[in-house]
């Protein structure tokens, strides 16, 4: 294990950021920290750089204890949501400044330079300032800056989350194949479950200072630990007391299944090839339902028409056991 | 947005003109128009007389350190103020601005009731030490830096504040000492700000005169600075030679100003 974190607490006054965190991240993985603003996974991230200290708790990099290295002897690479740029210097002294500060040979400097301004398709602009750069290219100067001292660990805070949609789709592909060529153990948070899935080995799910679950992208999907994660990671609706996702709902329109719940169909609209219905138990629950276009129109559903419900045959399914935070 | 009409916009510009003339540029031209009366006859007369020699190095003297103290001073403390938190910090950033609301001479005679060397409190140890702080130039540069000690800081603190923390922390993660990270990333974030307060200190202290005269004691040939010359030369009735002075204290902080409006394109586009 790559990154050892063990009994980790942090208060800020009387907010408690994390609680009692345990988690161990593997070497040479893409691993992402999920979860909602202010979940504290920024925190955890900054912690395992040393950029804040825990109050209680410890960090293992690699097997070394570094809960109390100050962040310049950890060797990590942190990049930041809003790039931090080094605004006076020129994009190849930005990524030579980790190499300077080690005192590396001037040739050694410049041919690593040049290697990673090629890898981050950023070679044309070694002499412009980063204020000559757009938002995604500053971003993957602080990526080569950050790769550039060779960290054990590459740390992302929010990468992409000051880009606009398309960079980000594009930036988030060319992430995971960067991780495909240079495979250093890397760490990103993000707040948003799309990106996570997309891109990371391994997700761990953080939720109020705590960490909710940690498995693969389709674990999670398919066996969330609770209600949290299942509808952090995609849309769900209540059906019977139980969460089921709303594209696993079956719909039918006499009652064959036992246990079937009964409802009439409040609301239908149609988008593409997707059709929602919003179904009234008899319960007096409001259930979300999705089906393709070509499947409602075979049931000939519509406003006001009574239906059954049950979910899907192997649907991923979690008792509702506390409101739904959406 | 409203365009004014033509007379409004005119009738503007011209009480604008006129204020300014009337209270800075005719003054000070006359001071230029007084001194250059007989050619350049005053100008070299008053820059051959040794006592105006001796108070225009004095004053360069007493400027360099009160500017240097102050440089150094000025960044640690703002440095302090925006990246640290610490009980009596609100107290001490009000502190800093006392010397723009104090009069001078309140300085002077502050700083002669705790230095001087028969009653003072801390005066006496200090000069049974062989350290003579008022009445010589260790208390002018003390009273020099008092007076101008905010303006480094004030240009300083909002830089500091508009860039945060993020590079400077980009550069620890990245392996820098404290120092590499001052050196290399915090000072040259800052270095237009610092000229900047370093020049405005700079003609505050050779413009300093209240609080010097006091602490000075305004011994001729010994702790007399410019400014005290202007105004003993003008009381004895040798007024080409105050305006002569004058007008080479105005013309180094006119410098000043054009090295300041110089530097500001490049502040802007950097």
């Amino acid at each position: 294990m790559s990154i050892e974190i063990s009994g980790v607490t942090k208060r800020f006054g009387d907010f408690v950021a994390l609680e009692d965190v345990n988690v161990s991240l593997p070497t040479g993985q893409l691993t992402a920290l999920l979860g909602p603003s202010g979940g504290g996974k920024s925190t955890l991230l900054r912690i395992i750089a040393g950029l804040e200290t825990p109050d209680t708790g410890t960090v293992a990099i690699e097997g070394v204890d570094a809960t109390r290295l100050p962040p310049r002897k950890r060797n990590v690479g942190f990049v930041f949501q809003h790039y931090a740029v080094f605004k006076h210097m020129t994009v190849a002294k930005n990524v030579a400044f980790g190499l300077e500060i080690r005192k590396r040979p001037k040739v050694e400097v410049a041919e690593r330079v040049d290697e990673l301004l090629r890898l981050v398709h950023l070679s044309q602009f070694a002499h412009r300032l980063p204020s000559q750069l757009s938002g995604g290219q500053r971003q993957r100067m602080a990526l080569a800056r950050a790769l550039a001292v060779e960290p054990t660990v590459l740390l992302l805070d929010e990468p992409f989350g000051a880009l606009d949609a398309k960079v980000r789709k594009e930036l988030r592909e060319w992430l995971r194949h960067l991780h495909d060529e240079v495979p250093v153990t890397t760490v990103f948070v993000t707040h948003d479950q799309e990106e996570a899935m997309e891109v990371a080995d391994e997700i761990v799910v953080i939720n109020e200072g705590r960490v909710e679950q940690v498995g693969s992208p389709d674990e999670l999907y398919d066996l969330p630990a609770n209600d949290f994660v299942m509808s952090f990671l995609g849309e769900v609706t209540t059906l019977g007391g139980t969460q089921v996702r709303p594209h696993d709902v079956d719909v039918a329109t006499a009652p064959r299944a036992a246990g079937a719940i009964e409802g009439t169909i409040a609301r239908m609209l149609r988008i593409g090839f997707e059709v929602r219905l919003t179904v009234l138990t008899v319960a007096g629950e409001e259930v979300s339902v999705v089906l393709t276009r070509t499947h409602a129109r075979g049931l000939g559903l519509e406003e006001g028409a009574t239906v059954w419900l049950t979910p899907a045959p192997g649907a991923t399914v979690v008792p509702a056991m506390r409101p739904l935070a959406v | 947005m409203v365009e004014p009409s033509s007379l409004v916009r005119w009738g503007l510009r011209l009480l604008a003109l006129g204020y300014v003339f009337f209270l800075v540029a005719w003054p000070v031209a006359l001071v230029v128009q007084h001194t250059f009366a007989d050619g350049l006859t005053t100008l070299t007369e008053t820059l051959t007389d040794p006592s105006v020699q001796y108070a225009l190095t004095l004053t360069l003297q007493v400027a360099f350190w009160a500017v240097l103290i102050n440089l150094v001073f000025g960044v640690t403390i703002s440095l302090l103020l925006v990246r640290h938190e610490f009980p009596g910090k609100r107290v001490l950033s009000a502190l800093i601005d006392v010397p723009l609301s104090v009069s001078p001479v309140v300085v002077g005679l502050a700083l002669l009731l705790v230095y001087n060397g028969r009653t003072g409190w801390f005066g006496p140890s200090l000069e049974a030490a062989g350290w003579q702080v008022i009445f010589d130039v260790p208390g002018m540069v003390m009273a020099t830096a008092f007076v101008a000690l905010p303006l480094v800081i004030r240009e300083v603190v909002p830089v500091l504040t508009e860039i945060g923390d993020d590079q400077e922390q980009a550069a620890r993660s990245l392996g820098a000492s404290g120092r590499q990270t001052f050196l290399r990333i915090t000072l040259p974030s800052i270095k237009w700000a610092v000229v900047y307060g370093v020049v405005l200190s700079l003609a505050r202290s050779l413009g300093e005169f209240g609080a010097v005269k006091i602490v000075s004691g305004n011994l001729t040939d010994r702790t007399q600075t410019a400014t005290l010359v202007v105004e003993q030369k003008y009381q004895n009735f040798e007024q080409s030679t105050a305006y002569a002075t004058s007008f080479v204290l105005a013309a180094v902080s006119v410098l000043c100003i054009v090295v300041v409006s110089l530097l500001r394109p490049k502040e802007a586009s950097a």
